[in-house]
């Protein structure tokens, strides 16, 4: 019996991503048009420029060696790149196409790389790890780094089966109950002089949402007293130079606003092993109420008390099933987070800054 | 409509004989359609009387390409189709079978032609899904094995037997028989009965080896039309008879509907 049935993240779209953390200009998809065009979007929004081969099936009869030179040689003409990764499909590989070859061939004046995926590989993490081994025999990323983002790949992975997404062979995704009972309750802990813990593990580009929750409880916190403790994966010392970038940009942002974050744990692309260091931090404050952003099944020990706020619709559907009805969702929140600079508005936030 | 698929291990004497089969049935008066269906594109050539352009370059260059680009009157009016495929080590051939057929099918080839005998001849082995188009899918009927007393040659039979007992279920093609090509390989009758009895079929004829073959072959023709008086060519029309009593003759279009 096949374990899988709603469908799966695609090991060329987490291929796709890893290229983006690498900081890639160009991402060349070797298959059909319209391969993986919802996840190129996005990223040509944050700036990294995905071009198609866009195959057709008489390319899948005589091979597209040729075509994918033609492609190379028109993303050279229009974008004058200085890296340029040639990623597979399920179409090119099915047929065996050698883009190790096209790429000589193209001879143009950038460093290309190919990685060869397709999205019959299993976990999507596969993908992500194909990249990050092509990144570094291209010599885009050290090999102590690609070490060390591949362990991180597999953390994913196993959290994903043990807790998180991929750990039901179907789940249905939940919408998202609205946002004024968990915000009350926000204000309520305060008002009576509580302990708010806020806790963000968040998956890279994430943060940039869920960072607004500190600015909100942070405001409410002036307005209504208490006490907080927020926790967040923003070590900008940890991961790939732009995922650093990520973590200065939100921490500046709420510098800029008045807040701080009293503990760091991890980096951004360190969500599936920094949860036991951050329960110990929550435990230690002895919070009566804690919130928690992103990858919240990543920590320990999370209660049916706990506000859970994640961005994923088949997650959220986790936690209601698990009977945390505290667990609100932030759907969307990945498409508008790609090519941001800034933190982006959350909706939980929003409402409790109005609320106050 | 009789839909025929010849199957065999590559250079074991299919298109020869596919050739001349249609040459003979040609002969007796029904329209015969042959359907090349290896990348070589070499099935029709003898009866063709010459190198006809394939099916997918004709596709790949003009994709409004009309029916008459695709389907080459030859000798004594078989209608001869190379499917083609692309050159060794690039692409894929079982893709272009597929895409091919579709092609066919979507310019209505049986409805312009309305031939009497579709004739499939298949490269090799059942390499992949797309070698196995004429069995599945409703292209064949009737699926005949050329093949010689040699060890490789009765174990490529064999695999396809195998793959047409596979899509048996789905209620399409049949296993009508082998042919046996002789290659004068010792005990070569019984070698072949023996494969036969095992996979439950007949071998249908016995094709001698004959130099009339060869001869034809380097001045591109076939037996039936090259030397049509010598003893091979008898044969081959022995086989063209045989192989239309052992086959069905069902109404439809070029795909038949499951047919349990």
């Amino acid at each position: 019996m096949r374990t899988v049935i709603h469908p799966r993240p695609s090991p060329i779209v987490a291929a796709m991503y890893t290229l983006r953390d690498m900081d890639v200009d160009v991402i060349v998809v070797h298959g059909p048009a319209g391969c993986s065009f919802m996840a190129s979007r996005p990223l040509e929004d944050a700036d990294i420029r995905v071009v198609t081969s866009a195959m057709r099936d008489s390319d899948l009869i005589f091979g597209a060696s040729d075509q994918l030179v033609d492609t190379l040689r028109q993303v050279e003409e229009r974008f004058h790149p200085s890296t340029v990764a040639v990623i597979g499909t399920c179409a090119s590989m099915i047929i065996g196409e050698d883009m190790g070859s096209s790429i000589r061939k193209a001879g143009i004046d950038a460093n290309v790389f190919p990685v060869d995926v397709h999205a019959c590989m299993g976990d999507n993490t596969r993908g992500a790890i194909k990249a990050l081994e092509a990144g570094r025999d291209a010599g885009i990323i050290d090999p102590e780094e690609c070490d060390r983002q591949i362990s991180l790949m597999k953390a994913a992975t196993r959290l994903e089966k043990n807790v998180g997404m991929a750990s039901k062979d179907y789940i249905r995704p939940a919408t998202s109950p609205t946002k004024m009972h968990v915000c009350r309750r926000i204000m309520d802990v305060l008002s009576s002089g509580g302990r708010v813990a806020v806790v963000m593990d968040a998956k890279k580009e994430l943060a940039y949402r869920f960072a607004d929750m500190f600015e909100a409880v942070d405001r409410a916190r002036g307005r209504l007293g208490g006490e907080t403790l927020f926790v967040a994966n923003l070590d900008g010392s940890k991961g790939l130079p732009r995922i650093r970038g990520y973590c200065s940009e939100i921490l500046s942002d709420l510098g800029s606003k008045g807040v701080s974050i009293d503990e760091i744990v991890g980096g951004l692309d360190e969500y599936s092993v920094v949860g036991e260091e951050m329960r110990s931090r929550i435990d230690a404050f002895s919070p009566d109420l804690t919130i928690v952003l992103g990858i919240c099944h990543a920590i320990p020990g999370i209660s049916a008390d706990d506000i859970l706020i994640t961005d994923q619709p088949r997650q959220l559907a986790n936690y209601l099933n698990m009977g945390c009805e505290w667990a609100v969702g932030e759907i969307s929140s990945h498409t508008m987070v790609m090519g941001a600079h800034s933190i982006v508005p959350m909706e939980t936030a929003d409402t409790l800054r109005e609320m106050l | 409509m009789r839909r025929i698929a010849v199957y065999g291990k590559g250079g074991i004497g299919k298109s020869t004989t596919v050739g001349n089969v249609s040459a003979a049935m040609a002969e007796s008066g029904l329209r015969v359609m042959q359907i090349g269906c290896d990348p070589k594109a070499d099935s029709t050539r003898a009866v063709a009387g010459r190198a006809i352009p394939t099916v997918l370059d004709k596709i790949r260059d003009d994709p409004d390409a009309e029916l008459g680009d695709l389907v080459h009157e030859g000798r004594g009016g078989v209608l001869c189709v190379e499917c083609g495929g692309p050159r060794p080590g690039r692409g894929c051939a079982g893709r272009g079978i597929i895409a091919a057929f579709e092609k066919l099918e979507e310019l209505d080839a049986i409805g312009t032609y309305h031939p009497d005998v579709i004739l499939y001849d298949v490269l090799g082995d059942v390499v992949c899904g797309g070698f196995a188009m004429p069995i599945r899918n409703g292209y064949a009927r009737d699926v005949f094995v050329v093949t010689s007393g040699e060890m490789m040659s009765l174990y490529a039979a064999s695999n396809i037997a195998g793959a047409v007992a596979d899509m048996r279920n789905e209620g399409y093609a049949r296993l009508g028989g082998l042919i046996q090509n002789s290659r004068g390989v010792r005990d070569e009758d019984s070698l072949v009965d023996r494969a036969a009895s095992e996979m439950g079929v007949p071998v249908i004829m016995r094709l001698p080896r004959d130099p009339s073959v060869q001869r034809c072959e380097e001045a591109v023709t076939t037996v039936v039309s090259g030397e049509p008086d010598s003893p091979m060519a008898s044969n081959y029309r022995e086989l063209a008879k045989r192989i239309l009593s052992a086959s069905e003759d069902v109404e439809g279009g070029m795909r038949l509907e499951r047919f349990l």
